[in-house]
């Protein structure tokens, strides 16, 4: 406890000037086209998006991409392609050697082709723990920019959430871009 | 003329393949930064605004602190306070007591590394994993950071491949990054499955909700958060921010300005502990609120750690981030390094070449090559000017202050021309060193003047 006071008191007897909050107003980008932009973002980020057709069964979809995939996980009831129910497992470690995981985001963001999830598993592991990462989103749900994206948490209750913005990635041996550091080394969005 | 700095850079110079690789490579990511900012129409004014919003928090820290507090206990959160250091590192080692941990699975984080705390884990026997893969290499290699976003850039992939036969066993000469990283990944995954706690930075501290942000690539932080029981986040207390909104502003500049994407894969919202877990907060000072009572410096608190004025410095990108004497290098940390010690820390204020391209790039607007500037005003004060450019400067003012003297000086000068090289380059004149002089004009502009040269 003194130690807080004593750094509030030294933020208080050392700040000077206190400047106001800015109003947050700008005129951020907005797209005509926010589907080909979201995809043409995700794709520079090394994921993946296909508008589901009329008529497509999504498994269909799912499956066709991931011809190889034999361990796939999914606790959503429309997902009959996969080959169990992550959430029935009482450890989250029990999840490695996920070839797939099939989640559900809120909505995707035209400007970097990220998808904003929140845990609706129970373990948060399995966003990325798979080789693989599928994100179903209503193509009506995407938004132009972070603003927007912001915009649309403001009401939401997570204990954790993300933007996921393609594969994980890293460029730390000498600038050369490898897909897969830790998590998944691919993504599709399935935009329904 | 010699300061550490360009002692250091002259080490790394020697090697001028490197040398011009690294210059090249940061060059790429400052134009790939450029690609970015030039495709928003609002880029200027996202600045300005994070800039503002900047401003506001550090001449709020009191209250903003106060909320974030308040909001994260209310999440279930067990929130710390850290004077400095050692109370950073004791609040660590007490929590790893208290869980009987062995080993702490650990994302990038600046600050750890300002509190050198993985150094006092490990005498004291605990076992700290670097997750990120940059940060993973260079503690095997037994290194520190060259860059705070890019902490290997400094290594070429022979030496990782080297170095991952010996503990890895990965093929001998196989240099393939992608080959290399996957088998970091595969060598990780099990660290990740049974570490006992997990540790990660913060880019940002929500007041209003209580949430901390982290931004990867590599999903290192998510992997290590979701299996121990234990998280423990820390963060400088610069990193708050108001509400969500204002993550708006950061998140569009943070990536685009570091390495030139539009976000990083990444960008995760902590909130609660996991079920039955526990979620600790530590909220750092460590000279923060020191800063706050220098108005000409109080800017540097602006800093989001993108790292894109290590990348378009001229001399960081010439000279590498181990020139520096400071744990962060290139013009922030020189910055940052003079405000924790100055007669410390500044042989780096040298290692400038007041371009102010840094200052122009900052996506928060940090006045960094300005910074600089004032801080060499002030090395006389704190005695440690270069007594050779104080000689010099000396003696130009005493020619400045005497016109006559200084046309006739001016007269000889081109004899400088035909002196002999061993002369005119050596080492009293560090001017010569590295390059030519030019050459002196036969009159001087006075001369000509005079004769109605110049109309």
């Amino acid at each position: 406890m003194s130690t807080k006071n004593d750094i509030l008191s030294a933020i208080r007897s050392h700040t000077g000037k206190r400047y106001n909050m800015p109003e947050l107003t700008l005129d951020a980008i907005t797209y005509d086209d926010k589907i080909a932009q979201f995809s043409e973002a995700l794709e520079a980020a090394g994921g993946k998006a296909v508008v589901l057709q009329a008529g497509e069964d999504v498994n269909d979809v799912i499956r066709r991409h991931f011809p190889d995939a034999t361990r796939i996980a999914s606790n959503l009831s429309g997902i009959t392609c996969a080959t169990f129910n992550p959430d029935e497992l009482a450890d989250s470690r029990e999840l490695d050697n996920t070839d797939l995981s099939i989640v559900e985001g809120h909505f995707g963001v035209a400007e970097n082709g990220a998808v904003w999830i929140t845990r609706q598993v129970r373990h948060k592991a399995l966003y990325f723990i798979s080789d693989s990462l599928v994100l179903l989103v209503d193509k009506e749900a995407l938004v132009n920019n972070m603003h927007e994206a912001y915009k649309q948490t403001e009401n939401m209750v997570y204990d954790f959430g993300a933007f996921i913005s393609g594969p994980s990635k890293t460029a730390d041996i000498e600038q050369a871009l490898v897909f897969g550091a830790h998590g998944p080394v691919g993504v599709l969005v399935i935009l329904k | 003329m010699s300061t550490k700095h360009s002692k250091a850079a002259a080490r790394f110079i020697a090697n001028r393949k490197q040398e011009a690789w690294h210059d090249e490579t940061l060059w790429m990511v400052r134009a790939k930064r450029d690609k970015m900012s030039h495709s928003l129409p609002e880029w200027e004014r996202l600045r300005e605004l994070a800039c503002d919003i900047k401003l506001y928090t550090n001449s709020h820290l009191d209250t903003l602190l106060e909320e974030f507090e308040k909001n994260a206990l209310a999440n279930g959160a067990i929130v710390h306070w850290a004077k400095d250091a050692a109370e950073h590192n004791a609040i660590v080692l007490n929590i790893l007591q208290q869980h009987k941990a062995h080993t702490l699975i650990k994302s990038k984080s600046m600050l750890t590394e300002e509190c050198g705390m993985n150094e006092f884990l490990q005498e004291k026997g605990y076992d700290i994993i670097e997750s990120d893969l940059g940060e993973r290499i260079l503690q095997w290699m037994d290194l520190h950071p060259s860059h705070i976003v890019m902490p290997a850039i400094h290594i070429k992939r022979q030496e990782v491949g080297e170095m991952m036969e010996r503990v890895l066993g990965t093929e001998k000469g196989n240099a393939d990054p992608t080959y290399l990283t996957h088998a970091v990944r595969k060598d990780m995954r099990e660290k990740f499955l049974t570490a006992d706690v997990a540790m990660t930075g913060a880019n940002f501290a929500v007041a209003s909700t209580g949430e901390i942000v982290v931004c990867t690539n590599e999903g290192n932080a998510d992997m290590g958060t979701s299996f121990p029981p234990v998280h423990i986040a820390t963060f400088g207390m610069e990193k708050i921010v108001p509400n969500r909104e204002s993550l708006g502003v950061f998140t569009r500049l943070l990536a685009r300005s570091g390495t030139g994407q539009p976000i990083t894969s990444y960008t995760s919202h902590y909130c609660n502990p996991k079920e039955g877990g526990e979620f600790h907060i530590i909220i750092v000072d460590n000279g923060r609120s020191d800063i706050l009572a220098r108005p000409d410096h109080i800017r540097t608190l602006n800093c989001i750690r993108c790292g894109e004025c290590m990348n378009t410095c001229p001399v960081y990108r010439r000279t590498g981030g181990y020139s520096y004497t400071y744990f962060i290098p290139g013009p922030i940390g020189i910055n940052l390094g003079m405000l924790k010690d100055p007669v410390k820390y500044s042989d780096n204020v040298s290692a400038c070449s007041l371009c102010l391209s840094c200052s122009n790039v900052c996506p928060v607007k940090v006045d960094l090559g300005e910074q600089i500037y004032r801080w060499r005003q002030d090395l006389d004060k704190i005695g440690r000017a270069s007594s050779e450019k104080k000689l010099m400067s000396g003696g130009m003012k005493f020619l400045m202050e005497r016109p006559k003297l200084f046309n006739t000086a001016l007269k000889f000068a081109p004899l400088v021309n035909k002196m002999p090289r061993f002369m005119v380059y050596n080492g009293l004149n560090a001017w010569g060193k590295g390059r030519e002089l030019p050459v002196f004009a036969k009159e001087s502009f006075n001369e000509m003047w005079k004769n109605n040269k110049i109309k």
